[in-house]
């Protein structure tokens, strides 16, 4: 079983943090075992092999590197479609989302927007939620919040509230937490255990209904050319460990790891604010230009938005009922 | 010749315009604190001034490598310099000259690539939403100039070390 | 040639284009990108990694500060701030033997409580106190000695650059680090003012006159003439901990404090600041050429995995944790000779990090990785004054250009002696570090 092909795997987070040790390590090992040992894995974490996250899936076109895990929403403008999935109370469970993702991945940018790129697998995380250092209840306490947002959508999400978006890199959250520079942040539970917001804020806002507040997309992807040039039964072990099962797979384990994090909120005795159903139905309405307005913006990028929305929608529902 | 002379000013010019930008900068980020500090009474920070300020960093350190070039200011080590005679140390100096001048050319050229990229796939900032081309283009004049400097430094290099006088500026070009 | 075979090799190719002064960042560029190529088989990786790894490095955020640090110390000097804290420390100090160098140290420390970075400082503070020194009959070793060690308060004293970069790379808060620097960066002072002492008793003559003694009346009033600067200095950290804006932030508004104190004294000419512009030009040029030479070089040496079998291998010993400490930092007393700072931090923490990370001292997470940054901090400011390479040997040499390179080498040797011997206090006695940091908090 003499070692064939060796793949480099470029990410932007510590190897111990949830997703690399619970997502990508495992997938990674499986690989391995199922080509007998003919294929390894060199992981490297934490932007070892140089570089910004946001040119990660660059890394990738290029082949400065074999296999990077990025976010598509790290490079504004570029996978306008992905953003279907990111846009407010789309989401409803990170399982169900993925499958949908998969879906409108296979169909709708796999040979447009993401042609320079061979994708492995496409998910997205736990329902995200606002983290704040006073509470935050209803509409009306978002004004004047400085809050920092995880992708363009929230942004614009933030905005439409009636907060500040203030940009800043992930690492940066806790020390400007801690000082007060910013009044919270938007984040899935799952990340306030690396970044101990916990700690810093005691307030959680959870959005009750049907459908979170956003999430995030996130693809596992591949240098086009190292995976056409992979001998046939290779090149099959990465097919078998890719796709929507995988996907899926992906954003369950990842949402799973939000309960550590809310736990570590409620022994801290933080308040965790649950609106219900009802409570949610303003912030709905108040969110809608962000959808109106997405739609209007993918016209200019030649992309049917509302086509897209609704598809979106139905596959959601679909694989949510199941 | 009038080609040096045009490249030296480029040089002198190109370190003014960064250390205006990093005026630029210290205006913007006195005028958003100050702002974020006041949201009680309306006013706010700058919107994106934190990656406002990472595109102009980027630009001013363009614009600052061609004078860093032509004064010799990148750091050296020259614990040997007096071991080594003055012959060897030209030819050296006017080795690195070159060396500097390939690397400096394929920055510019990959730089240029990475404009063709981000023009092309429509790339954008993360809150202000500006095309990320806009900040690669304008580090395009900057980055050619500093090869132009170094081959400038380069032909004066190679001219020092055959005619064994020194016409380079002294290393650490800090005035 | 195996992968390690390769680091280990590349290391020593370094090495040797660094000492036939090819300069550091572009020996740092080419090891990487030809290492990268030869590790690879390929120049895909490195041509496409170079479309944007200049760009992004030039405009990283939490390096801005590096210019604007940089403009701030030449508006400080031009504007008299830094002469002014010199003349504070010198009715201080004057009187004592070798009391103009303890003064320069004072007056660096000061500097370094608005400054972060210790190239800034050392250069800022050189243009004040380097003439006055040889003028009073101090010895080329002495001065340069004294004003290479006194920048390094620049980076001891918080703000700091090197531990934002520290913060970056651990995902640890700026302030707290800033907090728990305040105390060993005193102490740093004081170590540097008995290793002068030391030295003066040693070499008598190399220590020139004698100011005269001056009453204490005198010498708070000199306190008083410094109070804009006590100011800006009240302005910047108290706006960092009060949460008014972020550590880089602060060095925005250091820079406009200094530049209205500079116009308010006795104004800039255009002249001055248009040396002010190209001096922060050419400084700032070459510190992120190596930052981006350090880059690719630490992309190359993750590739040959030399630092994860390091890491591995240092576990595998299962030494006592303190063992392993000590050699860590003795390490970077070694490396810290012939490596520039800024890289050797780029390089080394995200190795030894999780090895200190996973070991037990009896401290909380948090406090093991300040504790440990604070250490790291102290042993890459050896590294700026350890011959043969130092980026403040380099500034204060070419600011002295009359004093040969072995009499600053020379000169600088009380102050690393002295260094090691903190270092080693505050290995052993963490509280030093932890206590005000506790308090705080
Ligand atoms: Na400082
Ligand atoms: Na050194």
């Amino acid at each position: 079983f003499a070692q064939e092909v060796t793949l480099r795997l470029h990410q932007f987070l510590p190897a111990q943090a949830n997703v690399p040790k619970f997502v990508l390590d495992p997938w990674a090992d499986k690989v391995e075992k199922d080509s007998g040992g003919r294929i390894k894995i060199e992981r490297y974490p934490a932007m070892q092999l140089g570089g910004k996250p946001p040119e990660l899936m660059d890394q990738a076109i290029d082949g400065t590197v074999d296999i990077v895990w990025t976010l598509p929403g790290s490079t504004p403008g570029r996978f306008p479609s992905t953003e279907v999935f990111e846009l407010p109370f789309m989401m409803t469970n990170a399982e169900a989302t993925s499958r949908a993702y998969w879906d409108i991945f296979n169909s709708k940018m796999k040979d447009t927007e993401f042609k320079d790129v061979h994708i492995i697998a496409a998910w997205v995380h736990g329902p995200g939620l606002i983290h704040s250092r006073e509470p935050i209840a209803k509409l009306d306490d978002m004004k004047g919040k400085k809050l920092r947002a995880p992708t363009r959508i929230v942004n614009a999400l933030l905005g439409q509230l009636g907060a500040t978006p203030v940009g800043m890199p992930v690492p940066a959250i806790t020390e400007n937490l801690s000082k007060g520079v910013i009044d919270g942040a938007v984040i899935p539970w799952e990340v306030t255990t690396a970044l101990k917001v916990a700690e810093l804020v005691q307030n959680h806002t959870e959005f009750g209904g049907d459908h979170a507040l956003y999430t995030t997309t996130f693809v596992l992807a591949m240098n086009k050319a190292r995976y056409d040039a992979l001998p046939d039964d290779l090149k099959k072990v990465i097919d078998d460990n890719s796709g929507a099962d995988v996907s899926a797979l992906f954003g369950k384990t990842q949402a799973g790891t939000d309960a550590a994090g809310r736990k570590v909120a409620v022994d801290a005795g933080n308040n965790i604010i649950e609106l219900s159903a009802t409570d949610v139905e303003p912030w709905k309405t108040a969110a809608q230009p962000v959808m109106d307005n997405w739609v209007v913006e993918m016209q200019g990028k030649g992309v049917d938005g509302q086509a897209l929305l609704d598809e979106a929608r139905t596959l959601i529902d679909k694989y949510t009922q199941k | 010749m009038i080609l040096p002379r045009i490249v030296e000013w480029l040089a002198r010019a190109l370190a003014i315009v960064g250390g205006i930008v990093l005026g630029v900068i210290i205006v913007l980020t006195v005028v958003s604190v100050t702002g974020r500090a006041l949201i009680w009474a309306g006013f706010g920070p700058i919107l994106g001034d934190f990656e406002i300020v990472e595109a102009l960093t980027g630009f001013a350190v363009f614009c600052f490598l061609p004078y860093c070039q032509l004064m010799r200011g990148h750091a050296i080590l020259d614990v040997f310099t007096n071991m080594m005679g003055p012959t060897v140390v030209r030819a050296i100096d006017a080795f690195a000259e070159i060396v500097a001048a390939i690397v400096l050319a394929l920055i510019a050229w990959r730089l240029t690539h990475g404009f063709v990229d981000k023009f092309r796939n429509g790339e954008t900032s993360f809150i202000v939403q500006f095309p990320m081309w806009w900040a690669y283009a304008a580090c395009l004049l900057p980055a050619y100039v500093s090869v132009a400097t170094a081959i400038l430094t380069s032909a004066r290099g190679v001219k020092a070390a055959l005619s064994g006088r020194d016409l380079l500026p002294e290393h650490h070009g800090m005035e | 040639m195996s992968n390690l075979t390769l680091g280990m090799v590349s290391f020593g190719v370094l090495l040797a284009m660094v000492f036939l002064r090819i300069p550091i960042g572009l020996s740092m560029f080419l090891c990487g990108a030809v290492g990268s190529w030869i590790i690879t088989g390929s120049t895909a990786p490195i041509l496409g990694q170079l479309k944007q790894i200049a760009y992004s490095t030039f405009s990283d955020y939490n390096l801005s500060v590096v210019p604007l640090f940089l403009l701030m110390g030449q508006f400080a000097a031009y504007g008299g701030i830094s002469g002014k804290l010199f003349r504070t420390a010198e009715n201080w100090l004057g009187h004592r033997r070798g009391g103009l160098a303890m003064a320069t140290i004072g007056a660096c420390a000061g500097f370094g409580a608005i400054c972060g970075s210790s190239m800034a400082t050392a250069a800022t503070m050189a243009q004040v106190a380097l003439p006055e020194l040889r003028r009073n009959g101090y010895s080329g070793a002495l001065s340069t000695g004294t004003l290479a060690a006194g920048g390094t308060l620049g980076i001891l004293i918080p703000p700091s650059i090197i531990l934002v970069i520290y913060a970056t790379l651990t995902e640890q808060n700026i302030a707290k680090l800033f907090i728990a620097a305040f105390v060993p960066g005193i102490l740093a002072a004081i170590g540097y003012m008995i290793a002068i002492r030391i030295f003066v008793w040693k070499n008598p003559d190399e220590a020139g006159e004698l100011k005269p003694r001056m009453p204490y009346r005198d010498r708070f009033a000199a306190l008083l003439r410094v109070w804009d600067i006590l100011l800006l200095f009240l302005a910047v950290l108290g706006g960092i901990y009060g949460g008014y804006f972020t550590p880089t932030e602060a060095s925005a508004v250091g820079a406009f404090g200094a530049a209205l104190i500079a116009w308010a004294r006795r104004g800039m000419t255009v002249h001055q600041l248009r040396d002010a512009i190209f001096y922060t030009a050419s400084a700032s040029a070459m510190m992120f050429f190596i930052v981006l030479g350090a880059m690719l070089y630490n992309s190359f040496l993750a590739l040959t995995q030399l630092p994860q079998e390091a890491a591995a291998y240092v576990v595998e010993l299962g030494l006592n944790p303190w063992v392993v400490m000590s050699v860590i930092l003795v390490l970077y007393l070694i490396l810290g000779g012939p490596m520039d700072s800024l890289s050797m931090i780029l390089l080394t923490i995200p190795i030894f990090f999780p090895i200190i990370m996973g070991l037990d001292y009896g401290l909380p997470p948090e406090e093991l990785a300040i504790w440990f940054g604070i250490l790291v901090l102290i042993s890459v400011e050896v590294g700026l004054i350890s011959p043969p390479v130092g980026m403040n040997l380099f500034v204060i040499q070419s600011m002295a250009k009359d004093v040969p390179t072995r009499a600053v080498f020379r000169g600088v040797i009380p102050f690393i002696i002295s260094d090691v011997i903190r270092t080693a206090i505050l290995v052993a006695f963490p509280a030093i570090t932890l206590t005000l940091l506790r308090w705080v908090y």
